[in-house]
């Protein structure tokens, strides 16, 4: 085990210890600011793996918009704020047994078909911006001007169903 | 990747300009043109002369992108993949486009038709305060459904386009998030139009999920996202099974979830009936070409050396969504609700065409979605005809004798209806004989059977509403049939291409079975 | 990973520098109690009450975060493309991202125009 081993192995137990308070926690904002710990070490993962600019993504995107929303939708709705009992779910056993059943299924399929997949770390990877840049701006450039269209009709919709005066 | 081929090169100005060729991404560019246009109208223009610009303009660009695919399919040059291969346009393609722009046209007759009064004025309205009622009271309406149509239809038609799973993802996006609001936007009954908002966009955005995530494991197993690298890989037995078929699984529970196949039916039911009727119209039919036509560019391209993994999978989809729909539907008693479960069973249907994995199961299916397409959008367009004073009257009980007080309307949706259990002079029958043989030839005999079983089982039920609307006694404070124009013109285009499809439909076989004889393009 | 050191030394620093000063604050600093020091925002102005139990904020909050969510998305791409734009040869790398930003610019209109970015 090198330095790098243990750290990853490290940010993946941050990762999922985080995603198991978030869905144990009684408090819904504690659920949400667990969500930024989980996603912050995942961020972490992807750094560790070379692909930079996808830790960057997951930082600016998730943690700080994605969190943003979740909180502000907690704002919005009659959500209680602080300890509250409804968070405990009736269903709790069947849920965690659906958990971990997913978990155990891509869990194998991951290790089995990577389980000799290899890529070098001391040289910059696929999801550093450069390359990214290169590749989104000619291969992928329909799709990416299709993006722009999509956030388009994402925020009209958001107008129609919130604006009062039309 | 082509990034890392010139990773390693550090020269200036080395990466030449995509090659777009914009002929044939045309149509979906006009759309998407055209919808942004629609947006800035909606910016610009004052609220009085909204509804009079939008109405035109998305007809324009609607027919303006049909006569495009036409002249696209007359040409008849070899068509190929376009925009560094990120789309495919080929003789399906332009079909199942042409076929998808036609029934939005159909659909926005009745989208546009203002005095059926289906859609809110405001959205953001409370149900059932006085903000409503003031908006109710001043007829503005919300224009803003015209540009999201817009948008959802270049959504389908890039879906049905897409080469690859990353463009086929952004596609379903486009093409699923303007639904989602269109769905909440119904006038009556807010609180169900909301309910059907918010179902469809949790479980749409919980099926994407599968999608992206089915994705990522194909994109680990043949290191591209494109179908037909997918195939090639799949051919050399190139990477490792697992994630070949976690991959299949995953990627196939999020298109049959668009589709509506059972056990990813759950929504269709409550969004249908929620929805206000023009758009339900839409989804009915156009999403239903869009989600067919990807999946079959997913399994006939990228899967079809996987054939002998995914169709045991889709032999038990097929069987359980044609039963369950069949069976579930005979217990409804909302109209908009019965249709649902029909549509679902017709999504069971066409899937029989899509395990055929032939080029007749392809021309079959292509037929079969043009035919269901207008039949259904012309039976919604009856029920928003049947009003009472809360609206639309979608009990089956409040439909009791309409066969003796409005005979035309009442025969129509009757034929309709007969259209949809397959009874032969329908296009219905047609489509289905089409699909069913396609499917015995590729061997398919059981999936047939229990296609003809269910058939049977879903003629019951349509009868069943044709008995009540001229067997039995009309009520005394029935509702009343309203006949606008262009609600009145899609209910006669739905029922003249379900005549002309039942009783002449070969030269539109000859034009499906020509779309299907190259297949897909690689 | 030699690349990431001084960013990570950067980042000891920064939250070095954190916690010391929010650990030598509580240390040093004077402990005088009362209400307008216990107030969220210790800033002279008195909050307005909350309702009991939550309740909600008004949904013009909503637009605000949705707003902040797409430009973030729309920026994010701006920097593969700075990155990468001495590669692209000729104009082409400098038209998509201007018809990128011009799309997204349309919805700015739109709310612009709708009053989407008054605070009333």
């Amino acid at each position: 085990m090198t330095t790098l081993d243990v750290v990853f192995v490290l940010l993946g137990v941050v990762a999922v210890g985080a995603a198991v308070l978030v869905v144990t926690t009684r408090q819904l904002v504690h659920a949400a600011l667990w969500l930024v710990v989980s996603f912050g070490a995942l961020a972490g993962g992807y750094l560790m793996l070379t692909a930079e600019f996808v830790a960057w993504v997951q930082v600016l995107i998730y943690v700080g918009a994605v969190v943003v929303l979740l909180l502000f939708g907690i704002m919005l709705t009659r959500a209680p704020i602080g300890r509250s009992a409804d968070l405990d779910s009736g269903n709790r056993w069947a849920a965690l047994a659906v958990a971990l059943a997913t978990a155990g299924v891509l869990v194998t399929v991951l290790v089995r078909g990577f389980r000799t997949a290899y890529a070098p770390l001391d040289v910059a990877g696929q999801g550093a911006a450069k390359p990214l840049g290169e590749s989104v701006f000619r291969i992928w450039v329909l799709p990416f001007e299709v993006l722009s269209v999509l956030l388009l009709a994402a925020l009209v919709g958001a107008i129609v169903l919130s604006r009062r005066e039309i | 990747m082509t990034g890392s081929a010139v990773l390693n090169t550090v020269a200036i100005g080395d990466i030449q300009a995509p090659h777009l060729e914009y002929g044939q991404l045309g149509p979906m560019l006009l759309v998407f043109g055209v919808a942004v246009l629609g947006v800035l109208v909606e910016a610009l223009v004052g609220r009085g002369w909204r509804q009079f610009i939008q109405v035109p303009l998305t007809f324009a660009g609607l027919a303006g992108a049909f006569v495009w695919i036409l002249v696209l399919g007359v040409k008849d040059k070899p068509l190929h993949v376009a925009a560094e291969g990120a789309v495919g346009v080929d003789a399906p393609t332009l079909f199942l486009q042409g076929t998808i722009l036609v029934l939005a046209l159909v659909s926005l007759l009745l989208i546009a038709d203002r005095q059926n009064g289906a859609f809110t004025p405001q959205a953001s309205a409370l149900p059932g305060s006085d903000a409503e009622r003031e908006g109710i009271a001043s007829g503005t309406v919300q224009s803003e459904l015209y540009p999201l149509m817009l948008f959802a239809v270049g959504g389908m038609m890039l879906f049905t386009a897409a080469n690859d799973l990353l463009t086929m993802f952004v596609a379903l996006e486009v093409m699923s998030l303007p639904l989602y609001i269109m769905c909440g936007l119904a006038r009556r009954r807010r609180l169900l139009s909301q309910e059907a908002a918010v179902k469809y966009f949790l479980l749409g955005a919980f099926s994407s999920a599968f999608f992206l995530y089915g994705t990522a494991l194909l994109y680990g197993y043949a290191g591209s996202v494109r179908l037909s690298d997918i195939a090639t890989a799949t051919g050399n037995n190139a990477g490792s099974e697992p994630l070949l078929l976690a991959g299949i699984a995953l990627l196939s529970v999020g298109l049959l979830f668009k589709l509506g196949a059972v056990p990813f039916q759950a929504w269709k039911p409550d969004v249908y009936q929620g929805a206000p009727t023009p758009v339900t119209a839409l989804m009915a039919s156009c999403t239903l070409v869009a989600a067919v036509g990807a999946t079959l560019r997913v399994f006939y391209v990228a899967l079809e050396n996987m054939s002998w993994d995914w169709r045991p999978m889709m032999w038990g989809v097929a069987i359980l969504t044609m039963l369950v729909g069949a069976i579930i539907a005979i217990t409804q008693t909302d109209l908009k609700r019965m249709l649902a479960y029909s549509s679902i069973a017709h999504a069971g249907f066409l899937l029989t065409g899509v395990i055929a994995t032939s080029q007749a199961g392809l021309s079959g299916t292509l037929f079969y979605l043009a035919a269901y397409g207008f039949t259904t959008i012309g039976a919604f367009a009856v029920i928003t005809m049947v009003r009472d004073a809360g609206g639309e009257a979608g009990h089956l009980s409040r439909w009791a004798g309409l066969g003796k007080r409005s005979p035309v309307v009442a025969g129509v949706f009757a034929f309709f209806l007969l259209a949809f259990a397959g009874i032969p002079l329908t296009s219905g029958f047609t489509g289905k004989f089409a699909v069913f043989k396609a499917a015995i030839d590729g061997g398919a005999t059981p999936l047939v059977v229990v296609g003809v079983i269910s058939s049977a089982i879903a003629a019951f039920f349509y009868l069943r509403v044709i008995v009540v609307m001229f067997f039995s006694e009309p009520a005394a404070d029935g509702p009343a049939v309203v006949t606008t124009i262009p609600t009145a013109a899609a209910v006669a285009l739905g029922a003249t291409v379900t005549v002309v499809l039942g009783v002449l439909p070969q030269p539109m076989l000859d034009v499906a079975g020509q779309a299907a004889s190259h297949l897909f393009v690689r | 990973m030699d690349l990431y050191i001084p960013i990570i030394v950067l980042g000891v620093l920064a939250f070095g520098f954190a916690g010391f000063s929010v650990v030598m604050g509580a240390l040093s600093g004077p402990k005088r109690w009362n209400k307008a020091k216990l107030e969220a925002y210790e800033c002279g102005i008195e909050p307005t009450p909350q309702p009991v139990g939550g309740g909600r904020f008004p949904v013009k909050y909503y637009l605000t975060a949705m707003l902040f969510i797409v430009f973030d998305i729309e920026i994010i791409f701006l920097y593969p493309w700075a990155v990468a734009f001495n590669r692209f040869a000729g104009w082409f790398g400098l038209i998509e991202m201007v018809l990128f930003i011009a799309t997204v610019l349309v919805a700015y209109a739109y709310i612009w125009r709708r009053g989407g970015l008054e605070w009333d």
